[in-house]
């Protein structure tokens, strides 16, 4: 089975541990890995039994979980022999469930998840600073090229992941990394900025620049200011995003939409 | 009496050249399995390359690598894709598993070890290599030394056989091996980054400044590509 393997992967599989164990926390999961990347399109999910175990719910729940992905579009069941269940990767279905865990969230919790990616990333920003080998500094600055140049939704958040989980990396620390890794899982689930505003790429792009620049320049102090500037930008962006959603003022006495 | 700081850089050195080469000592073992008439074929076909008790070198009782095995390299122009043959040690069962990283281009976990310096090194140079420690973000999400040798099949570059060795085990081997030390040291490799450290002063991973801490004349680590440098500086469990 190719799921155990590298750590963003493992991650989508590990189990949740959230409390009571919700079908759409699996579903969240599951089209955040998709928006990433880490699920490709066509790409075929464990067995349900394997599924179940993974991620620590029950099969009743993981089937709720599945026949919601069904009618959402974002997985195929075909039967029969090769059969099983298939990732189908779409971009309207994602932007439709990013904008619905959006309206779940208060202005707090976008503050709260700016916070500690700010304090994730300004750390390794500047532990790069000071440890990055020249190999892991032109990684880094192939990234954002790429991410320059990715022109749909998942190939801008797939570099944008890439390069919070390699800046860590650079850091030499595999705890930073991990965080990172299960960071994007969650911000994956959000809204992409760029979707509602394509001239915001640019600004990603050049804060993620102006992070290597100083990282490249050995300049810890730096490094650790520009990203963590630039996450509170993301921050405000997401809070934006938030209320300006249809009913933000009802929102959270509205029934959710997921489920 | 105790030896001068000094004279300990060989001493020092010649430990760290012993680990080396025994860890090398089982990537040869890996690539011979490789060669043999029966396996190399699997280079040319889909087919697996090494037999399935390879993977008990793992096993052995003094064995510092956590992981093992090949990569081979891939041919576009005959259709064989980018393939590993690589059995690691679980972190928390002590059971062995074949690593299935993530080759898909598209997405955030691909692992395209053709970049990677452990693979790139020896497919360049001809030669063995060792990298680290780093971060392996898309393999094993380990803190890691990597050792490499190219494997050639009739002339042809054909993939690496190498070993994973985590940093920690690596350290805590030297550190028994060499016992209390008179001065410290610190290794670094050939950008500066620090492969091991006995003063606390200067990090494992971190990057040693040009000139910074050389207390006495530096000593190359035969085999590899890395040096001694005799710490200077105190304890730092001072006011």
């Amino acid at each position: 089975m190719q799921l155990l393997s590298g750590d963003a992967r493992r991650a989508v599989f590990a189990p949740l541990d959230d409390g009571a164990l919700r079908s759409e926390a699996v579903v969240r999961r599951v089209g955040s890995a998709i928006a990433l990347g880490l699920l490709g399109d066509g790409e075929q999910l464990p067995t349900e039994t394997d599924l179940a175990t993974m991620l620590n719910v029950s099969t009743v729940t993981l089937r709720e979980a599945l026949a919601e992905l069904r009618k959402l579009g974002l997985v195929e069941t075909r039967r029969g022999r090769g059969g099983g269940s298939f990732v189908r990767a779409r971009e309207d279905v994602l932007a439709g469930l990013a904008e619905a865990r959006l309206a779940e969230l208060g202005t707090a919790d976008l503050r709260e998840l700016g916070d500690v990616h700010g304090a994730v990333a300004a750390t390794a920003a500047r532990l790069a600073a000071a440890r990055a080998s020249r190999t892991e500094i032109a990684r880094l600055r192939d990234i954002v090229d790429r991410l320059a140049e990715a022109d749909s939704v998942t190939g801008q958040r797939r570099a944008e992941g890439r390069f919070y989980v390699e800046l860590a990396a650079c850091a030499q620390s595999v705890r930073l990394t991990m965080q990172e890794m299960d960071l994007h899982l969650e911000l994956g689930q959000l809204p992409w900025p760029p979707a509602h505003a394509p001239e915001l790429l640019g600004v990603i792009v050049a804060g993620h620049r102006a992070v290597v620049d100083a990282v490249e320049a050995r300049d810890p102090a730096g490094a650790r200011a520009r990203a963590e500037q630039h996450i509170e930008t993301r921050t405000l962006w997401s809070i934006e995003l938030r209320l300006r959603l249809p009913g933000a003022d009802a929102a959270a006495d509205r029934p959710r939409e997921v489920s | 009496m105790t030896p001068a700081p000094a004279a300990e850089a060989p001493r020092v050195a010649a430990a760290v050249a012993e680990v080396v080469e025994r860890v090398f000592g089982t990537v040869g073992t890996v690539r011979a399995e490789a060669l043999r008439p029966g396996a190399r074929e699997g280079f040319l076909t889909r087919g697996p390359v090494l037999a399935d008790d390879v993977r008990e070198l793992l096993r052995e009782s003094d064995q510092l690598a956590v992981g093992l095995g090949l990569v081979v390299a891939p041919r576009p122009e005959r259709g064989l894709p980018l393939r590993l043959e690589w059995w690691q040690v679980d972190p928390d069962g002590g059971r062995l598993r074949s690593l299935e990283p993530d080759l898909k281009p598209t997405s955030l976990g691909y692992y395209d070890y053709t970049a990677a310096e452990w693979f790139d090194v020896p497919r360049r140079t001809g030669r063995r290599h060792v990298v680290g420690p780093y971060v392996d973000v898309h393999g094993t999400g380990r803190y890691l030394l990597t050792l490499t040798e190219p494997v050639v099949v009739d002339g042809e570059f054909a993939g690496v056989a190498g070993a994973d060795v985590p940093v920690r085990s690596f350290e805590a081997h030297l550190l028994r091996v060499l016992g209390r030390l008179p001065a410290p040291f610190v290794l670094v490799d050939e950008e500066g980054r620090i492969v091991l450290s006995t003063a606390a002063r200067w990090l494992v991973g971190g990057l040693l400044p040009a000139g910074a801490a050389a207390a006495g004349p530096v000593v190359e680590v035969p085999g590899t590509p890395w040096r001694v440098v005799p710490a200077d500086g105190g304890s730092v469990l001072t006011a």
